[in-house]
């Protein structure tokens, strides 16, 4: 037992204390942190751009260019995998830049959009129609109906879906290492091949993932109930 | 006050042609009442009336305006022709008085403070005060309608449309709506009223407007309406409903 507990102790310092390897782990997570992280917001920002143009319907009620322009990014997006995509910006697209991390949020924000942009639509047509009825027949434009009434509610819906893609996207990064990124994932895969000992790194990495995602799931569903709690007020 | 002309709506995406040539005439005070059997197109109608659906065919003008017309701003003429829905439509994310002031304040027509004491003298009316910071969730049926109407009133509009609005009431609550529209009515407001109370009908309204399958059958002051009803069809409805 006792002599268990050593080689236990042993092999732990060799995965993280000696030669300061803690510092390899850490400077992954700050990798896998920084490009989930710009990527999420990115990933907004496109999949909010995205979710407008496809909802956008022209005069005669026909889908208009842009809708359908979004339409193909999603589906492109959505049909292919997400390693190959980055594989494809880093080798293809952005050959003039070494950038790494920069590629990788790029790469990563692209997809999200994809994603965030059928979470932000079902959000704003969850909203119920008569509320855009009454606040255009007070006179109200359609931009103004938006701003005040829809996209206040629709908030409500989309908040814990995203929070969902968010938490896929810290997940998903752990391919960054294709491009020869040193993420949380390959730190511990690197010192794994260093040590002959794939328990402690790569056990070791998977329970910070987990605590990192428990946390966010446990302030989520706060977030959740109080979203809930101020709908019948 | 309101000329429609030879009004007809299909639908594209059903292909349904549910109004089949609508043509009257709407002067100011007057207090139209719409009825008709379910699936007559009176919704559809009021909706065209402020074009929140696009009429497949026909004018229609507005305060001597043709808001049929592509190049008339819609929204301009919205913001003098209220409507009040079956649904009541309060802005769920808005409390009772932010409610009633959102338009007026974003559409630059009071400032925040002229629509704030517009808001609570409209809301003293309907005896609703004690109800300026509560969200539409914590409001009975008949309160949301009575803001609803508060609303649309805060616009200070020429004429109101409404939809049914004590059909999706509990029965208890249909009097204190009816009373408010009453009121309305009594202070020269310009009215037309899609609705299933006949008693309303009757004591309020100054014309009555039969609609069966996309056309107005019959129209008429409510005494001879009600007393001596031309069509067989509205003697069918009326031995219905009354
Ligand atoms: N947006 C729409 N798209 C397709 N068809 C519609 C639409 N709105 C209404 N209709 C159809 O138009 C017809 C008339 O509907 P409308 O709502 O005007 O009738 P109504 O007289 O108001 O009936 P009710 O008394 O039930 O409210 C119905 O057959 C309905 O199915
Ligand atoms: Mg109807």
């Amino acid at each position: 037992m006792q002599e268990w507990f050593e080689s236990v102790a042993a092999s732990f310092e060799r995965a993280f204390i000696t030669g300061d390897r803690w510092k390899i782990y850490l400077a992954g997570l700050g990798i896998t942190v920084e490009v989930s992280f710009f990527a999420a917001i990115l990933g907004l920002l496109i999949g909010t751009l995205l979710a407008f143009m496809k909802m956008s319907v022209g005069k005669d009620g026909r889908r208009t260019p842009w809708s359908i322009i979004a339409n193909i990014y999603i589906d492109i997006i959505r049909g292919t995998p997400v390693v190959l995509q980055l594989l494809i910006m880093y080798f293809i697209v952005f050959t003039f830049s070494r950038n790494a991390v920069m590629i990788a949020i790029i790469t990563f924000g692209i997809n999200s959009g994809a994603y965030v942009a059928e979470i932000v639509r079902a959000g704003v047509l969850a909203v119920d129609k008569g509320q855009t009825e009454a606040g255009r027949s007070l006179g109200l434009s359609q931009a103004q109906t938006m701003l005040y009434i829809v996209i206040p509610q629709a908030v409500k819906n989309i908040l814990p879906p995203m929070g969902n893609e968010f938490i896929i996207l810290l997940k998903e990064t752990a391919i960054v290492g294709y491009v020869g990124l040193t993420d949380l994932t390959r730190a511990a895969n690197q010192v794994s091949s260093r040590t002959y000992e794939p328990f402690m790194p790569l056990i070791g990495a998977a329970i910070i993932y987990f605590s990192m995602i428990k946390v966010l799931t446990i302030l989520l569903g706060k977030l959740e109930r109080k979203l809930r709690a101020s709908d019948n007020r | 006050m309101i000329i429609v002309e030879n009004l007809h709506k299909t639908f594209p995406t059903t292909d349904n042609h549910v109004l089949r040539g609508i043509s009257c005439h709407i002067t100011a005070g007057e207090k139209i009442v719409v009825v008709g059997p379910s699936g007559s197109g009176k919704s559809t109608f009021l909706r065209c009336l402020n074009l929140l659906e696009q009429p497949s065919e026909g004018k229609i003008w507005f305060d001597g305006t043709e808001i049929t017309d592509p190049q008339t701003d819609v929204n301009h003429v919205r913001t003098r022709m209220g409507m009040v829905f079956q649904q009541f439509n309060l802005f769920n994310n808005l409390t009772v008085i932010a409610n009633i002031m959102l338009a007026p304040v974003k559409l630059k027509i009071m400032s925040k403070s002229e629509a704030e004491a517009n808001a609570m003298k409209l809301l003293e009316r309907v005896d609703l005060l004690d109800k300026r910071d509560s969200y539409p969730s914590q409001l009975s049926g008949g309160q949301k309608q009575r803001i609803a109407i508060v609303r649309t009133l805060a616009m200070n509009p020429q004429v109101i449309l409404f939809d049914e609005p004590t059909s999706s009431l509990d029965p208890e609550m249909v009097g204190e709506v009816l009373e408010v529209m009453k009121d309305l009515a009594e202070s020269g407001m310009t009215m037309v009223v899609v609705t299933h109370e006949m008693g309303f009908a009757r004591e309020v309204g100054t014309r009555i407007m039969f609609m069966d399958e996309g056309k107005i059958v019959e129209e008429n002051p409510p005494s001879s309406f009600f007393g001596n009803p031309e069509s067989v069809r509205l003697q069918e409805f009326l031995s219905k409903v009354l």
